[in-house]
């Protein structure tokens, strides 16, 4: 122990004399990333890494506070004028970062900015029901869909606001590597591929944040962020799995944080593909996983097992539904029953960002009830255009995903992956497909709810998807950071608290 | 210069080679067996898991199977898992560098032999393999043919040929200039015949030298390429593969990484070191 | 002579076309970078409109069309995923790949060459054989392993280091280290084979003979011509050192070119992997020139115009 001591302050000494050469920023904070921020213009990119930055420079028309409630923001109230109308009242006292005021001007522009095709924003999709924004004054802005679109608030809570004069005048290439908002928190620098710099907006108007500067770098490799985070050098780090939290749990300083979030893993599977376009073969393949296996016994970090495609947190959730069963000898009787149209192979496509502890459990689950499973592991982009491909038919027959849109609503994650016209579906059921229009369609709760349970009444008869458990969303950190992750795993700098 | 001298007897020809390599063949003997023998030496199925068993400590027992050197992340006998992926291991090498050996040499004694026109596609060929980042070539054959065992083995072997190339069109290009070739093309040999008969001979032994030292590299290159997601197919076993997940539990479940780790450093370093006396013996210079 | 550099800079010109050829083409077999640009959400018009905007949606002798008469303006495009300059990514990831190259040809240096000169100086003694035995160990480990041991040992239970990142001196110690241990080996090699060479030959003898002492000897005779092979194999080393640093620099989280290309590989990020492939056989290309002229340099007795060794 006094040795290790001793040897800690000769690198100290060591590492003061070198550093003499090279000025050490002063960064309060640092959060290790896994790439670096591909975007900071918030119109533009929509990945983890990206948004963890630019959500702190920019504020957003609507937000949800840590109990996933949506409350304004930029907007302080809202009405629906018609199914097709909202009215918003922009607060009062929002400056940029530049000191020009925010007006409903700027939030007019946001939204006929993000929506223009012109753009290419990839979030076009999230937006393109609105069909017009329009600034009745300084406060008030109407914003008009195409028909009544009940998750307008839900994709309203991601849409950050920017400064009409600046990307005017800048345009939008330089807006985005000198980005201006009007958030917690400023741009400060960008060094490519090593991190991005936010400094304190000390005129924010609402919660201050709470580091003077906060520095997000990019670090691949997962141990890595694990060996940062313990030798202090990172006070937060993002994309953890449950057993690289667990080198955490022995070391001091340091702590885990984790959420429940509205990530829901699950299996899909390719009903227009045999074996799999049989009914019997689907419900053959549920009770061959052990889900409560894979939560309790790989992941182990409070996820739970689910039996719809939503968690408590999203609106369409329904709260009694009958568990799916697991019963592996059953799945076996169905499978050899099936003689030779049981053992078409199935493939279990996939990818390296996917916990494959999670995929080969799967895989393994399936061989041991008869099935004839295997695993094929490409590339990211390679499995996209394996799952998005035009002819649904073609797409993987297998693969274990998880789903966020981010919104809390049963709408963003069950449309994409079931309604026929999806690019992700593996389902041509004109039956879901109705329902889930009619649910898309209307701004009446009740009814919504009602269409939901017909789906989940469907689904327990077809068994068109597999779920498997609500995801945690696990963060290391610094013993001193107080921070509530949630469930649509933003990372607001200004909700944290520091103690020294 | 050959390898092989008459020998009196098996056994003194044996002894020789021994004389050659040196000591640390007898652990690639040991691992070469290990591979051969995998299915009769490991004392588990390397697949089968127990998810509540997983990150047992070496020694452990959990639902009637010791798990002598642990168990991995998910619940599968680490020994039979290290058994088995001794295969995989030694075999992509192996493969690979006869693959990318047969074809680079091949080709560069072409070019070296044949000169004008061909020497300069080949050789701009080599050029041209030798710019692009092997990861390319490597994500690109996966995209394209999809992953797999046969697959890894022609991703290193795309990228590693031209290697072999250039040094064959080198010797090739020393070795055509002497009387012995030239006679032989005096006296209307075709030229696949000089290459074969006068050439290949001549620069197999450095050929050999390359080839030892490439197959530690090709060991390397298979496990770099599962860290990259690349690799062989999951769940095969591979020491590559098993090394890369065990680095998420260094401080956790030490023993995920060690053991591979320490079979694949044991492995690359003594054909290393056998490669380094073989070219040693070869080199007139140094005996 | 001069013939020789025209012919040269003609063949580099025609290698440099067949590489951004290939390249472009094979590239485009691996499928498309609009899904991972489109949110999970997205429909099938939304990827069509993303499609368009990159211009992939045209026939691949029109992008291909397009993509030489880019290169002609000396236009590298710009990247799909951050809507920057192919060419100011690149020049920011640059200084990093320097950096590290540097460090590492160092380390192989400043080891890999006295070790050869002592195997070859001291080959009758066992302790060189373990010698060469620790110098093969050290790069017999994968790095992704080795760099996490490194990283594990100096960064978080010594402290001595910071575990990843790049921004100091000691930043670069690591990475430098993890990867010159690769290349160390085969400069001890290169240089004891260069001196057993010269050893061997006359005017080494004679020098003995006259009682020139070892220390001279090496410092004046020696040295000086094991150059050669030194510099030939310098120049494949640095042309690998580019982009071979991948995994080393994802360990290390270090931002240079390896990490760039394979981030661009996944995401397929057309444009930048053709700016790094470009760069990368540019200097390829350009530093076998150079060794080449530095050769006669080193030694006048070698003409330019002959066959490469």
């Amino acid at each position: 122990m006094t040795f290790r001591i001793t040897m800690a302050r000769a690198a100290t000494a060591l590492t003061l004399s070198l550093a003499a050469a090279v000025p050490a920023l002063a960064v309060d904070f640092t959060v290790d990333l896994v790439n670096e921020p591909s975007s900071l213009d918030p119109h533009m990119q929509w990945n983890p890494d990206s948004y963890y930055v630019y959500r702190n420079i920019f504020d957003n028309l609507v937000t949800r506070d840590n109990d996933g409630k949506i409350v304004p923001q930029v907007a302080e109230s809202w009405e629906q004028l018609s199914d097709t109308e909202l009215q918003m009242t922009i607060r009062e006292g929002i400056t940029f970062h530049d000191g020009t005021p925010l007006t409903a001007k700027d939030v007019a522009f946001s939204v006929k900015r993000i929506t223009d095709p012109e753009l290419g924003s990839p979030q076009l999709g999230q937006f393109n029901s609105i069909t017009d924004a329009v600034a009745k004054d300084d406060r008030t802005v109407v914003l008009t869909t195409a028909s009544p679109y009940p998750v307008l608030l839900a994709q309203l809570v991601n849409l950050s606001i920017v400064p009409q004069h600046v990307v005017e005048e800048v345009g939008d290439e330089a807006f985005n590597e000198a980005p201006v908002g009007s958030g917690p928190y400023k741009f400060g620098s960008l060094r490519r591929g090593v991190e991005v710099i936010l400094d304190v907006n000390p005129d924010y108007w609402g919660d201050k944040g709470p580091f003077e500067q906060v520095a997000f770098k990019a670090v691949p490799d997962a141990s890595t962020r694990v060996a940062n985070l313990r030798a202090g050098t990172a006070d937060l780090v993002v994309s953890l799995d449950s057993d690289q939290v667990m080198q955490l749990q022995s070391a001091s300083g340091v702590k885990v944080l984790s959420a429940p979030t509205e990530r829901i893993g699950f299996m899909g599977l390719n009903t227009q593909r045999a074996p799999l376009d049989d009914p019997e073969m689907r419900k053959a393949v549920a009770m061959a996983i052990d889900r409560e296996g894979i939560v309790a016994g790989i992941l182990g970090g409070g996820e739970q097992v689910v039996d719809q495609m939503a968690t408590p947190a999203h609106f369409g959730y329904i709260p009694d539904v009958a568990p799916i069963p697991y019963d592996p000898e059953a799945a076996r009787e169905i499978v050899e029953a099936k003689g030779e149209a049981g053992q078409e192979p199935m493939v279990i496509k996939t990818a390296p960002v996917f916990d494959q502890r999670i995929v080969q459990a799967l895989q393994q689950m399936l061989s041991e009830a008869g099935f004839n499973a295997s695993i094929d592991m490409v590339d990211m982009a390679t499995y996209l255009g394996d799952s998005r491909q035009e002819d649904r038919s073609k797409r993987p027959i297998l693969g274990f995903g998880r789903w966020s849109c981010a919104c809390q609503d049963v709408d963003g994650v069950i449309f994409p992956l079931l309604h026929s016209t999806s690019s992700w579906s593996r389902v041509d059921d004109p039956e879901i497909d109705a329902l889930l229009e009619k649910a898309r369609g209307t701004l009446d709760e009740d009814q919504r709810m009602d269409a939901y349970r017909q789906i989940q009444t469907r689904m327990e008869d077809q068994r068109y998807i597999l779920p498997l458990y609500q995801a945690v969303a696990l963060y290391g950190a610094s013993d001193k950071l107080e921070w509530t992750p949630t469930a649509n795993e933003s990372l607001f700098l200004n909700r944290m608290t520091w103690s020294e | 210069m050959t390898l092989a001298a008459t020998p009196h007897h098996v056994g003194s020809r044996i002894a020789k080679l021994y004389r050659i390599a040196g000591p640390f063949s007898l652990i690639l003997l040991g691992l070469v067996l290990i591979a051969i023998f995998a299915p009769l030496i490991a004392p588990n199925d390397p697949n089968s898991q127990n998810l509540m068993g997983r990150l047992k400590a070496p020694g452990t027992e959990a639902r009637g199977t010791l798990y002598l050197l642990g168990s991995d992340e998910l619940g599968r006998d680490l020994l039979s898992r290290i058994i088995y992926g001794a295969r995989v291991s030694l075999s992509v090498a192996l493969l690979s560098v006869v693959l990318s050996g047969v074809v680079g040499t091949t080709l560069g004694m072409a070019a070296g032999y044949l000169r004008g026109w061909t020497e300069t596609v080949i050789m701009r060929l080599v050029d041209i393999f030798l710019s692009i980042p092997a990861i390319l070539l490597a994500i690109i054959t996966v995209a394209v043919l999809g992953p797999g065992f046969v697959n890894v083995i022609l991703v290193l072997a795309l990228t590693r040929w031209p290697r072999y190339a250039r040094v064959a069109y080198g010797q090739t290009l020393s070795v055509a200039g002497m009387p012995y070739v030239r006679l032989a093309r005096a006296m209307g040999a075709s030229w696949p015949r000089v290459l074969l008969r006068h050439i290949l001979p001549n620069i197999i032994a450095a050929m050999a030298v390359i080839a030892t030292l490439e197959f530690g590299l090709m060991v390397l290159f298979e496990a770099g390429l599962s860290f990259l997601g690349l690799g062989v197919q999951p769940p095969t076993p591979s020491w590559g593969a098993t090394l890369s997940v065990g680095r998420n539990y260094v401080t956790s479940a030490w023993w995920i990484a060690t053991f591979p780790g320490v079979c694949l450093f044991l492995l690359v370093l003594s054909v290393n070191l056998i490669g380094d006396r073989l070219s040693e013996y070869l080199n007139p210079k140094t005996r | 002579m001069q013939l020789f550099i025209v012919k040269r800079i003609g063949q580099a010109l025609i290698a440099l076309f067949g590489v951004m050829t290939l390249v472009f083409f094979i590239q485009r077999l691996t499928g498309d970078p609009t899904y991972l640009l489109v949110p999970e959400n997205a429909t099938q018009a939304d990827i069509e409109a993303m499609r368009r905007t990159l211009g992939l949606d045209q026939p691949l002798l029109v992008q291909y069309g397009r993509f030489l008469w880019d290169m002609t303006h000396f236009d590298l495009g710009r990247s799909f995923v951050q809507n920057v300059k192919v060419t100011t990514i690149i020049a920011s990831r640059l200084p990093y790949t320097l950096q590290l190259a540097g460090g590492a040809l160092i380390v192989a240096l400043v080891i890999g060459l006295p070790v050869g000169l002592i195997l070859a100086l001291g080959r009758r003694f066992a302790v060189t054989r373990v010698l060469m035995g620790l110098v093969l160990a050290a790069q017999s480990m994968p790095t992704f392993w080795s760099g996490i041991m490194m990283i594990m040992v100096f960064g978080v239970w010594l402290g001595w280091l910071p575990p990843s990142g790049a921004g100091s001196l000691q930043h670069l110690i690591m990475p430098s280290i993890a990867l010159g241990l690769l290349s160390m080996a085969t400069y001890a090699r290169i240089a004891r084979s260069a001196v057993l060479d010269e050893l061997s030959k006359d005017y080494i003898r004679s020098a003995r003979a006259r009682g020139v002492g070892t220390g001279r000897l090496v410092t004046h005779h020696l040295l000086r011509n094991s150059v050669i092979p030194v510099i030939s194999v310098t120049a494949l080393e640095i042309s690998q050192l580019l982009a071979g640093a991948v995994i080393v620099e994802t360990v290390f989280a270090w931002p240079g070119l390896g990490q760039l290309t394979v981030e661009a590989i996944v995401s397929r990020d057309f444009v930048v992997v053709q700016g790094v492939v470009l760069l990368g056989a540019f200097v390829t290309i350009a530093v076998n020139f150079a060794a080449d002229v530095l050769y006669t340099v080193v030694d006048p007795r070698i003409r330019l115009g002959g066959s490469r060794p």
